[in-house]
């Protein structure tokens, strides 16, 4: 860096950050530290070596410390690194979007926080991340970087009063099976112990012989198999509840400012705060579970928002009155009916359901096992209610403001998009749609997924949803 | 969709149907060369059948014949379906072969023009010209332009987006 003043507001990370960093590196060390003490015998040499690993990972720390600044100046944020090679990297404020903060467990411990930064430059790239700054002066970058075209305030104005749109109950934490997302909890933590097992036994000595004599034991005690796959099946919903309550904790989704901000979290507080003048539409799944019970997961479709799955939520698993409500008050009154698409999608929904099973079902009876040819026949029969009902979510809507698209079942899926968010149009027809008569229609979205897709419409009837809701574009190109 | 939309005003060049010809020829003469290849090394495999190593051959001679229709029928399918208009500041572009795809893009709304030429292309004096919106669904790639004709509507779109640019997105 050529030789400059100093810039006034450049700032480093908490120096507590220092306390943070080699205790995260250490379990990586750990494992080197156990080889070099006992190959060394506990030798005084070996306990040597150990202790130049420890303070070589504190001086790292240090270094990576002081090395990285930050400075706000001239409505740009400039994050400089001056370790090996030297990099600066430089954010328009006006390009800053959102502004998340989240606190892991061993930041919490010290009121630490790492802010990361949302540019909407392309998809889900990361810009930009502050590891370890204190809360309060996570608070006031949020404040300072969401603050576009003014200049960067000294004293951190009043804070604007929040008002809290809903704070979810605990009771609304047992709906988080029904999503079946965390159904399979205890089978992921059986994987993962079984997969540090081996990462580790190498380490203790254990190779694949004592694996594979495990594995034989196992077999040889075909009750405790069985038992063990009881247990973690009976173990589903109450570990997935529990998971999902870990992620879930105490959401509380309130307006500050132009932002709605939500925050949950019980080990790991997350806080994403959306511009509300961004928001274009929200998304609501739905499983068939939560739809026999009566709720919903919402979203909101941002323009400029990168992982939108897991920043936009705007509620867990919610009653679905809530849900209309929180959608009504991030985005605005929606309740048009879905018009159904013509009965030759309701073939097309209903062959794909069916006939991939139909097709497996013959060739395994016709290969001579029969216990793959009844499962797939099983498949083939539940693939006619899948099909009708697929059929039943497709639709699409217009009410002069925002149009919606529906579709799927298992999770049935309805986005409501703004009007204005619509950048253009395709209309994507397959040969088996063509014979059918039917094309799928994709709006053309600068947020959330990009387009949003009318599956299975009616030739004429997509045409004239266009046109309806971009009568502009598309009325030169209608046949009359 | 014929009782819906109306044809894009403008053809291709037909110079197109040659470019699609020679790809068409071009992936079919890797895909057979390369089963042959495939065959030629299989008959060292002794794991298989007898009568099977007898035959490997065939793989490439049916997957051959099975292609050429497709060769010969893709660049006059592609030629009657390809075409494109500008008119009321829309872009509305088919395009498609066995499946169909219709695209619309408001000039309003467009943020990159590119105009793109590949080696085979340059070959046959054609040009593509790319127009990105904010969305992958409101993006359209046009093949198969004449370059001077390509190259004047790159040139008119862009004029125009800058023009009409509204960020409402």
């Amino acid at each position: 860096m050529p030789f400059q003043e100093p810039v006034p507001e450049a700032a480093r990370l908490s120096p507590k950050l220092l306390l943070i960093d080699p205790i995260r590196v250490l379990p990586s060390l750990l494992v080197p530290l156990a080889g070099v003490l006992v190959a060394g015998g506990f030798s005084p040499r070996s306990f040597i070596w150990a202790a130049f690993g420890v303070a070589g990972s504190v001086l790292y720390a240090v270094v990576r410390w002081a090395t990285f600044s930050y400075t706000i100046t001239g409505g740009r944020l400039e994050l400089s690194r001056a370790f090996i090679g030297r990099s600066t990297r430089v954010i328009p404020l006006e390009r800053i979007r959102g502004v998340d903060v989240t606190t892991p467990f061993l930041h919490r411990l010290l009121g630490l926080a790492v802010l990361k930064l949302d540019t909407g430059a392309g998809g889900d790239k990361q810009e930009g991340e502050l590891d370890g700054i204190t809360v309060e002066e996570a608070e006031r970058l949020r404040a300072v970087l969401l603050s576009r075209h003014t200049p960067v305030a000294q004293e951190q104005p009043a804070a604007p009063q929040d008002h809290v749109f809903l704070r979810v109950p605990m009771a609304w934490l047992r709906y988080g099976p029904l999503s079946g997302a965390y159904l399979f909890t205890p089978f992921a933590l059986v994987a993962g112990a079984v997969g540090l097992a081996f990462q580790w036994g190498g380490e203790l000595g254990l190779d694949e012989d004592d694996a594979v004599a495990a594995g034989e034991w196992l077999w040889g005690h075909p009750l405790l198999l069985v038992g063990a796959a009881i247990v973690l099946v009976v173990l589903m919903p109450f570990l997935a509840t529990a998971m999902y309550a870990v992620f879930n904790w105490n959401f509380v989704l309130f307006g500050r400012g132009d932002h709605l901000v939500a925050e949950r979290g019980l080990v790991n507080r997350r806080v994403v705060s959306l511009e509300r003048r961004r928001i274009r539409g929200y998304e609501i799944a739905e499983s068939p579970l939560e739809r026999r019970a009566r709720v919903a997961r919402l979203w909101a479709v941002v323009t400029g928002l990168g992982d939108s799955q897991t920043r936009g939520q705007l509620l867990p698993v919610a009653p679905r009155a809530a849900v209309d409500d929180i959608a009504a008050e991030a985005v605005g009154p929606f309740s048009e009916a879905l018009r159904p698409h013509p009965p030759a999608a309701r073939r097309r929904r209903l062959f794909r359901a069916i006939a991939p099973w139909v097709v497996l079902a013959l060739v395994m009876y016709a290969l001579g096992y029969a216990l793959i040819g009844v499962a797939a026949t099983v498949l083939a029969v539940a693939g006619i209610a899948l099909g009708l009902d697929r059929y039943r979510s497709l639709g699409h809507t217009y009410d002069g403001t925002r149009l919606s698209v529906r579709s799927g079942s298992l999770r049935r899926a309805q986005a409501v998009v703004e009007r204005r968010a619509v950048v253009g149009w395709t209309i994507e027809q397959s040969w088996f749609q063509r014979r059918a008569g039917l094309v799928t229609v994709i709006a053309g979205v600068g947020a959330g997924s990009g387009g949003y897709k009318a599956i299975d419409a009616g030739e004429t009837q997509a045409a004239a949803f266009a046109a309806e809701v971009t009568p502009d574009w598309m009325a030169p190109f209608l046949k009359r | 969709m014929r009782d819906a939309l109306r044809d894009p005003a403008n053809q291709v060049s037909p110079r197109a149907r040659s470019l699609w010809f020679a790809e068409a020829v071009i992936v079919t003469v890797l895909l057979v060369g390369g089963l042959v290849l495939l065959s030629m090394w299989m008959t060292g495999w002794e794991f298989l059948p007898q009568w099977l190593l007898d035959r490997t051959w065939v793989a490439s001679l049916v997957i051959g014949l099975v292609l050429v229709p497709f060769v010969l029928a893709e660049p006059v399918v592609r030629f009657a379906v390809h075409r494109w208009e500008l008119a009321a500041d829309v872009v509305y572009a088919r395009s498609g072969w066995l499946s169909r795809k219709w695209v619309f893009v408001p000039v309003s709304r467009i943020q990159t023009v590119d105009k793109a030429q590949g080696w085979l292309e340059r070959f046959f004096g054609l040009a593509t010209v790319e127009i990105r919106t904010a969305s992958y669904a409101g993006s359209s790639t046009i093949k198969g332009l004449d370059y001077e004709v390509a190259a004047r509507l790159a040139e008119e779109l862009s004029r125009r987006a800058q023009e009409l640019r509204d960020d409402a997105t």
